[in-house]
């Protein structure tokens, strides 16, 4: 199979995984208690005001009305308006999607920036103390909440006498983005960094010890190229799997990320949302989430088999 | 994000701790004699996105306060939270029926956009605002017709005496637009809307921030200071705090109870408690067997410890409530009689009701509210001595929100602001199972208390308002329809550098007299 139909066939398969999320989604957000209308008119409103809203909305229509309704629109390609901000559920999503896509682009980044250094030092160095301290530092890292991690990102460099960074927000222009995205995408990236460190440190103590990297050592290659271009390049394959498989991971960790540095994403917007019972933006958001882990999963799938001839799409 | 931000909290009180040294001078909070500077940007970070700018239908104090930057009054309320003093108008008289208000407009006074203010635009912008049934018209439903008979007075025509009328035409929604949305949509006005406030509309993003420039046609020469004010959205109060500490921001909106003292020691940094109309409550369901004894809510309203409360919960920062009423509000009672901690009145109210052995009783709390989890463990052990059982049932604000106006729980938690100067709103919705509210969703029904009510909405006289007021009180606290808890401060932390920010008892503000030194 090319890879080019390997490509529709997958996207393809997104179809029926979007159309689940979005009806258990639909059901499961309709089902939990609470009132959107209740909840924008505060609790000073009277029911009878409360009632007219709920009207207005069409929530005092039966569940199968409104997902009727609701899937009518998005065969359309209308995802609803927000009932918060009476703006379109789409446009907001779309709005907020470069921010989330920066965090978990930037973040992806950094943790490949810390992990492949750290884990070829450590595989280099089996059994001694940089390989010691490498296995056991990051292990008590996985250990911290990333909120705590971010406000002490914050404490160091934001704030004090280390005023690198601000505290939050997205930025303006590329460099903008670039300043004010690093400690949340650090934050990011620190989270999924030791479990990177420990696949790719294991994969090069394999690769290692194969004989084509003995056959490369015997014929008086440097050890530096020997390990660049001979180890890892094999070695990382397996990491490329693991940072594609966590990336569920990255994108949940970015709900907790954005709060803490105030970063306007799609994650803040899904907080918000359900607690405002926002209903179309909440289908939106989890639309989107989760298209982005089947791509992110699909370009796994694609960056595996450009880095590892032998694999075929099938 | 509830859950989180106790969540954070923990972890800031351990970041501080570890990482934070000691902070230094105070900056406490005052009013400056300095002369005011011209110029300079400031920004405000809320908990909440604003929602609308559409003063008519919002219910949202994020939205409300930059509304009236842009959106003013023929009157408004002075910073006692009391008295109405003339804005927009410069007068009004009442006709000896009280059936008739005749207002005189202040001369001068321009839209944003250049255009003047007429009474052609007075009468427009009331009609809307009164139009609208999902919106505050309600507040308005005394007016029977709105007459511009010159450029410079507007008649109103009301259906019958309306005592609180003045106090109703002061509200946010009663702010004056130019007639007829100034040749737009009623929609695409209020995305951009325009009025003659200190303020302007320059730009929103949606979910990030909202930036008002100032008003060159602004009627108080010189006004405003600031060049413009940017509202931004930080839902994490942590986050907000490090970013007035680092110069991100210039103003923290609602720091938590308990950062207080911190704030006032941090360097930089005024943090101001400014007198509200905030009361808080414990809402107690007559449909519940039990609570409709009245012995049985005495013994509960005994039964709190509210100085515990100012103690542990507000840390200090607040006062045990003596009334549903707020003291910032007009005709409050400072003796009216609120029950207050007395376990021996208490267990003496028990033992005269139907259920002298106790029983169990499910109290709503926040998920992940630290207030209200705090105060529920006070409650509980309070009520245990008296046999009473207290079983909690945590639910996420909304559906907090939802199950008490839906009178679907036993004991809840719920909290009143005042929107007008004028106590009828707020004795309406909490007495008058009729107002729309069953009586702040408790079903307390007294002929007596409601009566009371009705006729101060109809007497002329501020002094027999204030004896009908004083008599509805102090009966309502000896029903202990609610267990009436506390009267906190709003809290504000702002630059040191910002002077002349005043928070109304109301919980607006009007920046047209905040400047940066």
């Amino acid at each position: 199979m090319t890879l080019s139909s390997y490509v529709v066939r997958r996207l393809l398969q997104m179809v029926p995984i979007a159309l689940g999320v979005t009806i258990l989604v639909f059901f499961l957000i309709h089902l939990v208690p609470g009132d959107p209308a209740r909840t924008i008119l505060g609790n000073q409103a009277t029911p009878h005001r409360v009632a007219l809203l709920r009207h207005a909305w069409g929530l005092d229509r039966p569940l199968p009305v409104q997902y009727e309704r609701f899937m009518a629109r998005v065969v359309r390609g209308d995802l609803g308006s927000s009932l918060f901000y009476g703006v379109p559920a789409g446009r907001l999503v779309v709005d907020r999607l470069p921010v989330t896509l920066w965090l978990i682009g930037f973040g992806a980044l950094l943790s490949m920036v810390i992990a492949v250094p750290l884990a070829a030092l450590a595989a280099t160095r089996r059994n001694r103390l940089p390989d010691h301290v490498v296995r056991a530092v990051p292990l008590v890292g996985l250990g911290f909440p990333q909120f705590w991690l971010g406000i002490m990102l914050l404490l160091a460099f934001a704030l004090n006498s280390g005023r690198f960074f601000p505290v939050g927000g997205y930025g303006h222009g590329f460099f903008g983005h670039l300043r004010s995205m690093f400690l949340p995408s650090l934050t990011v990236g620190l989270g999924i960094a030791p479990i990177l460190i420990r696949s790719l440190r294991a994969s090069l103590l394999e690769v290692l010890d194969s004989d084509y990297i003995t056959t490369a050592r015997s014929k008086g290659l440097p050890e530096r190229r020997v390990l660049a271009r001979h180890a890892l390049r094999n070695a990382i394959i397996s990491t490329v799997s693991v940072l594609g498989v966590n990336i569920g991971f990255l994108v949940g960790g970015t709900l907790v990320i954005e709060q803490v540095f105030a970063v306007p994403g799609i994650g803040q917007l899904m907080i918000n949302s359900i607690f405002q019972r926002d209903f179309p933006v909440v289908q939106a958001v989890t639309l989107v989430f989760s298209v982005m882990v089947v791509l992110v999963y699909l370009l796994t799938d694609i960056a595996h088999a450009l880095l590892d001839p032998r694999v075929r799409f099938d | 994000m509830r859950v989180q931000r106790v969540l954070f909290l923990l972890a800031l009180s351990v970041a501080t701790a570890g990482v934070v040294t000691a902070a230094a001078l105070a900056a406490r909070s005052g009013p400056s004699a300095a002369t005011p500077k011209r110029g300079g940007s400031i920004t405000i970070a809320r908990i909440e996105d604003s929602q609308s700018f559409d003063k008519t239908n919002v219910f949202q104090n994020e939205s409300i306060w930059i509304t009236e930057q842009i959106n003013e009054t023929l009157y408004t309320v002075e910073r006692d939270g009391k008295t109405l003093e003339p804005w927009l108008a410069t007068s009004y008289t009442a006709s000896p029926d009280g059936r008739t208000y005749t207002f005189k407009l202040r001369p001068g006074v321009k839209f944003s956009n250049g255009q003047p203010m007429t009474s052609a635009d007075v009468k427009f912008s009331i009609d809307d605002a009164r139009a609208q049934s999902k919106g505050w018209g309600y507040l308005d439903a005394a007016i029977k017709s709105i007459e511009a008979p010159d450029p410079s007075t507007v008649v109103f025509h009301l259906k019958f005496r309306w005592a609180p009328f003045v106090a109703d035409i002061a509200l946010f929604s009663n702010g004056i637009i130019p007639k007829n949305f100034a040749g737009q949509t009623r929609k695409a006005f209020y995305t951009h809307p325009i009025g003659t406030g200190p303020f302007m509309w320059d730009k929103r993003t949606v979910g990030q921030s909202v930036t008002l420039k100032r008003n060159p046609f602004y009627w108080q020469k010189g006004k405003p200071y600031l060049d413009s004010v940017t509202w931004t959205y930080v839902s994490d109060q942590n986050t907000r705090e490090l970013q007035l500490r680092g110069g991100q921001i210039q103003v923290d909106e609602f720091p938590p109870f308990n950062s207080i003292t911190k704030l006032q020691h941090t360097p930089g940094v005024t943090m101001s408690l400014f007198p509200s109309t905030r009361t808080d409550y414990l809402d107690m369901n007559e449909n519940y067997a039990p609570l409709a004894d009245r012995h049985v809510r005495r013994a509960i309203s005994y039964a709190i410890d509210r100085a515990a409360i100012v103690k542990s919960v507000l840390f200090g920062y607040g006062k045990p409530a003596n009334s549903f009423l707020p003291p910032q509000v007009p005709f409050y009672d400072p003796n009216a009689g609120g029950l207050q901690f007395d376990m021996t009145k208490a267990k003496a109210e028990l033992a005269q009701s139907k259920f002298p052995q106790g029983f169990k009783v499910r109290m709503l709390v926040g998920a992940g509210e630290q207030v209200e989890n705090a105060i529920g463990q006070i409650f509980q052990q309070q009520l245990q001595k008296l046999g009473i059982t207290v079983q909690f049932k945590q639910e996420d604000t909304s559906t907090e929100f939802s199950d008490i106006s839906n009178r679907k729980y036993q004991l809840g938690l719920s909290y009143w602001t005042m929107d007008i100067a004028d106590p009828d709103e707020l004795v309406t919705f909490s007495v008058d199972p009729a107002g729309g509210a069953y009586s702040f969703y408790t079903s307390y029904k007294n002929p007596t208390v409601i009566a009371l009510s009705h006729k101060a909405q109809r007497e002329p006289s501020p002094a027999k308002r204030a004896e009908l007021y004083s008599k509805l009180q102090r009966i309502a606290a000896q029903d202990a329809f609610q267990g009436f808890l506390y009267y906190s401060p709003y809290r504000w932390a702002y630059t040191s550098k910002l002077h002349g920010f005043f928070v109304y008892p109301l919980g607006n503000y009007h920046l047209e007299d905040t400047w940066l030194g």
